[in-house]
């Protein structure tokens, strides 16, 4: 087994190039992506229009901005409607005295988010008008506001452990998500050396020697286990040590992270042994991959993802049970109890397809 | 020392190999010739347990290795056809990987490394990458990987196939060599009759599966010790001239050649002074006559009505 190890270290040694690039990318990607979702303010213009458009413009402007994430900004009408035009800005709104318009030119997802605050201000506002039974609601606001601060009911959210609500952080799922999704490469293709060595009869030298099939099989999965794993351990001590993200308990994400490294390599191994040889695997496994992160629904809210099928498929990869596990660790202070679900499906994966992936390999063979 | 008992392969109901009969004596240097496609390398990989028969056996001293391979591959050296090697890795480093595979002892691992580079005429260039080789200089080192533990028989599938002259005579050199003085048995096949001529003592022809004769150079010529082959030149074709000489009694075949025609007779069947006669009858001339010495070539197409090549 040790002689199979070696020789795939030393292939690698020769060419480091592909591994460092998916540590670069796995960093890449989850800077771009990760921090474009963090960065999730919006800017929108507003307007007003008639004699009395400063006055209107001055009241909402300070009501929406006091009272929602987005920032709102007083600007000339046709300069507002030109930004919209030119695409610069998703969204302006035209103010009026007891009502608004919203001014799109495309159908973004921002326009609703922007739409629901607007809404709320001006439905909070006119019931204010409603009870004080005059527009002048500054006197009726200001005693909600110190009744609210001593109200006789006060109603506390907490998380199931007891501590404070944590608002997920797409940033982070990102992170996971990319970093578990790029390592899948690393493994794949070194996984296919297993192919490689037996069209190029490698492998038929190595059946002849004294070295056991299982040991030939154990030096390129435990090779292919250790790249992965170690891919793995550079990026998330990056993002821990150097890029501060809060990643939750490092030894409870290693050790999700090798056990999804171990079902990643079962998963390459039940293509590899599907595909025979290397060009094959090479045509079908980077087909199939870039669905998974897709499919598990990596890239979105969680709960975002709802159709059955896709869901289904999700369960049967193993990307989606380490994210949830990763993220619950990261961001709901999870312990060993709490993963251990998901890493016993991880475990079931790869023994399942590293049992299938091995036979059908063998398969075939007079 | 090595023997095939009606020895037959099938791959989806087609059978490949069809009861061959094949017996190694040790130190022997034997030759398995035959066309592409005439069950050679299956016969290889059942011989060498890497694939196992539909049906027969395969005897290593007199005892059965399809059941337990392992006695076989302890004393067994596999040339494959392919280039079985690392290409991003050096020859040396090939050579000590093959070698920690095979648990060549780590004292003499190295000693064993640079003997087989000396014996392939590599010795120089192991610090190099397998893919900065030529097709010769990989095939030598392909050599090299199995003969790091010292197999008492060696068999080697087509191993000069797609090769520069220079590297070939370099393999059939390290082969005799291997074969003279080291008393390694040796199975070589080949689908180039001048190098199992070269090599070999014995000689196993095989066509679409069969053994179709076997026995020595000597043995195999022998089947053809009642015909002449003769290559005719002459100053134009004819049709007619043709046809003339194929209605010759002792005429058994005639192939038209680039040079000219290649006939096939009864031995001492004076055919020259009858085709003299009808050449003169046709105002043709005989440029050339040649009676020539039947070669293994011969046989094979005495054979199989076809070339090694075909």
């Amino acid at each position: 087994m040790y002689p199979v190890l070696y020789a795939q270290f030393i292939k690698d040694k020769r060419k480091p190039l592909l591994v460092l690039l998916f540590i670069a990318l796995s960093i890449l990607a989850t800077l771009i992506f990760g921090d474009t979702s963090r960065q999730t303010e919006i800017t929108v213009d507003v307007f007003a229009s008639g004699s009395n458009a400063e006055e209107i413009e001055q009241r909402w402007v300070k009501l929406l901005n006091d009272n929602s994430e987005t920032e709102f900004v007083i600007s000339e009408e046709r300069e507002a409607r030109e930004q919209v035009r030119e695409g610069k800005r998703d969204v302006a709104i035209h103010l009026m005295n007891n009502d608004y318009r919203l001014i799109t030119a495309s159908d973004m997802p921002d326009i609703l988010l922007v739409e629901q605050e607007i809404h709320q201000v001006f439905i909070e506002e006119a019931q204010l008008q409603a009870i004080a039974g005059s527009e002048n609601t500054t006197n009726l606001r200001e005693q909600l506001k110190n009744y609210l601060e001593n109200s006789p009911i006060t109603v506390q959210t907490e998380n199931i452990n007891g501590g404070k609500l944590t608002s997920h952080d797409m940033g982070t799922q990102l992170l996971f998500g990319f970093t578990l999704f790029i390592v899948m490469f690393t493994i794949g293709f070194r996984v296919n050396g297993i192919n490689e060595d037996k069209v190029s009869g490698v492998w038929n030298r190595l059946i002849l020697s004294p070295v056991s099939k299982i040991n030939m099989y154990v030096g390129h999965l435990l090779y292919s286990f250790f790249i992965g794993f170690i891919q793995l351990v550079v990026v998330f001590l990056i993002f821990k040590y150097a890029l501060n993200y809060e990643i939750g308990s490092l030894p409870m994400i290693l050790t999700i992270a090798a056990v999804y490294t171990m079902s990643s390599v079962s998963l390459a191994m039940l293509i590899a042994g599907i595909a025979k040889t290397p060009e094959k695997f090479n045509m079908i496994y980077p087909s199939i991959v870039p669905m998974i992160p897709v499919i598990s629904g990596v890239y979105m809210q969680p709960g975002a993802m709802d159709n059955p099928v896709f869901n289904f498929l999700a369960d049967i990869f193993p990307l989606g049970y380490a994210v949830d596990a990763m993220m619950d660790v990261a961001l709901f202070g999870a312990g060993w109890s709490d993963i251990s679900l998901p890493l016993s499906f991880l475990l079931l994966i790869g023994v399942m397809y590293m049992g299938i992936g091995i036979n059908l390999g063998e398969r075939g063979k007079g | 020392m090595l023997e095939t008992v009606k020895l037959s392969k099938s791959f989806k109901g087609k059978k490949v190999v069809d009861e061959i009969n094949i017996y190694l004596d040790a130190g022997e240097s034997v030759g398995l010739l035959g066309p592409n496609g005439a069950g050679k390398s299956t016969t290889i990989s059942m011989i060498s347990s890497l694939i196992r028969p539909t049906s027969g056996d395969i005897k290593l001293d007199g005892k059965s290795t399809i059941k337990d391979p392992s006695e076989i591959r302890k004393v067994l050296g596999v040339v494959p056809q392919e280039i079985a090697l690392y290409e991003e890795l050096t020859a040396y480093e090939n050579l000590k990987f093959f070698g920690q595979t095979y648990q060549v002892k780590k004292d003499i691992l190295e000693g064993r490394i640079q003997e087989v580079l000396e014996m392939v005429g590599l010795k120089e260039r192991q610090k190099e990458l397998i893919k900065t080789f030529s097709g010769g200089m990989k095939r030598r080192i392909n050599i090299a990987a199995a003969l790091l533990h010292q197999p008492k028989i060696l068999i080697l599938d087509e191993p000069t196939v797609g090769i520069d002259p220079q590297s070939r005579n370099h393999i059939l050199e390290t082969v005799r060599e291997l074969n003279k003085t080291s008393g390694t048995t040796v199975l070589y096949t080949s689908h180039y009759m001048e190098e199992v001529e070269q090599l070999c003592k014995r000689v196993y022809i095989m066509d679409r599966g069969k053994i179709i004769a076997s026995g020595s150079k000597e043995e195999l010529l022998s089947i053809l010790s009642t015909e002449d082959t003769i290559q005719v030149q002459l100053s134009n074709r004819s049709e007619s001239l043709i046809d003339t000489i194929k209605s010759f009694s002792n005429v058994f075949q005639l192939d038209e050649t680039n040079v000219g025609l290649r006939i096939i007779s009864k031995k001492n069947s004076n055919l020259l002074s009858k085709l003299v006669l009808a050449s003169e009858k046709e105002g043709i001339q005989i440029v050339n006559y040649q009676v020539e010495i039947p070669s293994l070539e011969d046989v094979f197409l005495h054979l199989t009505g076809k070339t090694l090549r075909d």
